[in-house]
């Protein structure tokens, strides 16, 4: 049986503490190590950024974030916001090189966030919800 | 709730030879808590603190960092640029596991200069001031 739970708050830094802190919780009921839990907080932490840095780009508003634990097998995360819509085709791919003088940081977090996670999904203008992020991992 | 680094700032001047040469002084940032978008800046100012004092080389004891995101690596990569420009190069020891995975998932373990401990890095920064 599932356990779903909800936090919103507002789209500022100082609130990636609380939203990691959230998600790290649910992560450990899942049964995920210390490892993976590190790996989720980091999605969300990079996706919430990107809302608050591009979605919201300094206006006001809003994260709501939503995790559905499946005890023993995965961890649903969905990330919703009122913000301008962020295409992730528009950010550079991420390409790690041999060398870091030429390494280009645009796409990083992206990156980051499919690294950690099994999907990740964006979705926009969803009729009365906005964007939408799910990600989902797997024990 | 919100995030936490806090920076402990020392240098130490290499005293090397029969000479007694004086090196420059080497800085050593141990860094400490959560390093995210929100505390990244804690990181920045004392990186820039150090290169305004001209440092070649910047040792960053990581040991204490809890948790790294994209806006730490960022910072990372962006001082090891400025000082690789003056020929000398940004030293991270003592990653902790979590600071390691996520520096692997970029590939900058493999690329940036690291070490197990304080000391192997000192010893490798005579090497380069």
């Amino acid at each position: 049986m599932s356990i779903k739970r909800q936090l919103v708050v507002p789209a500022k830094h100082d609130q990636l503490a609380k939203l990691a802190l959230f998600v790290a919780t649910g992560a450990e009921e899942v049964g995920f190590d210390d490892g993976e839990v590190n790996r989720i907080e980091l999605a969300v932490d990079e996706a919430c950024s990107n809302i608050i840095d591009h979605a919201y780009a300094g206006s006001v508003g809003y994260i709501q974030l939503e995790i559905e634990i499946e005890p023993d097998r995965s961890l649903t995360i969905v990330l919703l916001d009122q913000g301008q819509p962020f295409n992730p085709e528009s950010v550079p791919v991420f390409e790690p090189c041999q060398s870091l003088d030429q390494m280009r940081i645009g796409g990083l977090g992206l990156h980051l966030m499919r690294q950690a996670m099994d999907d990740v999904c964006f979705e926009f203008g969803v009729p009365g919800m906005g964007n939408r992020l799910t990600m989902v991992k797997n024990l | 709730m919100s995030a936490t680094l806090t920076v402990n700032e020392t240098s130490i001047t290499p005293e090397v030879g029969v000479g007694k040469i004086v090196r420059k002084p080497i800085p050593i940032l141990a860094v400490a808590g959560r390093l995210d978008a929100s505390t990244v800046n804690v990181l920045e100012r004392a990186l820039m603190r150090s290169l305004l004092q001209g440092a070649k080389v910047i040792i960053i004891d990581a040991g204490e960092i809890t948790y790294i995101s994209s806006s730490g690596l960022r910072v990372l990569l962006t001082a090891r640029r400025q000082v690789r420009e003056r020929g000398g190069d940004i030293i991270l020891c003592t990653l902790s596991p979590n600071v390691r995975d996520v520096m692997d998932m970029v590939g900058f373990t493999a690329l940036f200069t690291v070490f197990n401990t304080r000391e192997e890095s000192l010893t490798a920064a005579l090497g380069v001031v």
